[in-house]
């Protein structure tokens, strides 16, 4: 009971991060924004772009750990086939995992389903990314929609300055940051409507 | 300092869900395989099985000083001849030794046994060498000095003197990435 208990303190607690570091500032508005997607338009997180890069750093990770092994069982230079097969195969697959990160994820960090309430028609995708470059102060959210039935895609961004969104101490103000989440996201179904 | 004695460091920590968690460790995994990956890559491109090592007393002085780091390759189609500066292991022993080779006797299918001294010993290196063992051979070469870089090693030597420094060291670099979140 104990430990359901802490857990929901610790998601409660206003998030505090250190101001001057930009990777924790996008990191906590990436996380606010996650929170309004799922839990105030009850959405459900799609986890394949994450597993992806998952499995890519697994493989590597795996061919280096099998490396280790074989070359212990094995001494150099007995094992110099293997080991060689093993590096290359690692260095290829942290350059498959750049290409994944910067072109394929591509500062996307959320894929929502949107699911259809009769349960009939296929989930809508809400894609969110977002920029946040170094040293600067300009927070970029994208949202992208795409509909379930047509396949049409519709995206929208804006930006805004971080200061907006956090106090002195380093605290991220929800209550500043979510209204501009559900306007950004609302400005898409406006549009829906419009269509 | 009191951010750090607060536990507010690890409540990123504790905001993880349970994939952010796995990419964490992952991406630790991720510093160590790469380390290896370097290492190992670098021991097929040189031929030798340590292809990096300090330099651990001060028997090849003038040329090279304790603390001293030494790049080495080990092909087995360069023969060892007079001169070279070679890094070898005794039987039954781990410590490599960096030495001078004296004198070569080399047989016509190339096999050949060698004597080696420290420039600044006033003795070979038999006193050094496995009891009733008076030659080297090629199966005791870990490689000859390519090229060398002054002074970086002594950082190897303090955390061979000092392993709690070392155990410190790694503990804290590796809490650091298990914590910190890209």
């Amino acid at each position: 009971m104990s430990g359901s208990g802490t857990d929901a303190d610790a998601q409660d607690k206003p998030v505090k991060i250190d101001k001057w570091d930009g990777t924790a500032l996008k990191n906590a508005l990436d996380d606010a924004a996650k929170k309004v997607m799922l839990d105030k338009y009850n959405m459900k997180e799609a986890h394949s772009l994450m597993d992806g890069r998952l499995l890519i750093c697994t493989v590597a990770v795996g061919f280096a750990m099998f490396a280790l092994i074989w070359d212990y069982l094995n001494p150099f230079p007995a094992s110099r086939t293997v080991l060689i097969i093993c590096v290359l195969s690692y260095f290829l697959l942290m350059g498959v995992l750049t290409l994944y990160t910067t072109y394929t994820e591509n500062g996307i960090f959320l894929v929502a389903l949107d699911k259809d309430k009769a349960g009939v028609d296929p989930d809508d995708i809400w894609t969110l990314a977002s920029v946040l470059k170094k040293y600067d102060d300009i927070y970029t959210l994208s949202i992208i929609f795409e509909d379930g039935k047509t396949k049409k895609k519709r995206t929208v961004e804006k930006g805004h300055s971080v200061a907006n969104y956090f106090d002195e101490e380093g605290s991220l103000c929800v209550e500043k940051f979510e209204p501009f989440v559900r306007q950004l996201k609302d400005s898409l179904n406006f549009e829906k409507k419009g269509n | 300092m009191s951010g750090l004695l607060n536990m507010d460091f690890l409540d990123e920590v504790r905001r993880m869900n349970k994939r952010q968690l796995y990419y964490q460790v992952l991406n630790f995994g991720m510093i160590v395989s790469s380390a290896l990956m370097i290492w190992k890559g670098l021991m097929v491109v040189t031929g030798s099985e340590s292809p990096i090592v300090v330099v651990l007393s001060g028997s090849m002085e003038p040329a090279f000083y304790r603390g001293d780091l030494l790049l080495l390759t080990n092909h087995q189609e360069e023969a060892i001849r007079v001169g070279e500066i070679v890094v070898f292991k005794i039987e039954g022993r781990d410590i490599p030794i960096v030495h001078r080779v004296l004198k070569i006797h080399e047989k016509e299918n190339g096999s050949l046994k060698f004597l080696t001294k420290g420039d600044n010993n006033s003795v070979d290196d038999r006193g050094l060498y496995a009891p009733g063992q008076l030659w080297l051979e090629k199966k005791d070469v870990v490689g000859r000095a390519r090229g060398f870089l002054p002074y970086v090693g002594i950082v190897t030597i303090l955390m061979n003197d000092y392993p709690k420094f070392k155990y410190l060291v790694l503990a804290c670099l590796g809490i650091y990435v298990l914590i910190h979140r890209e």
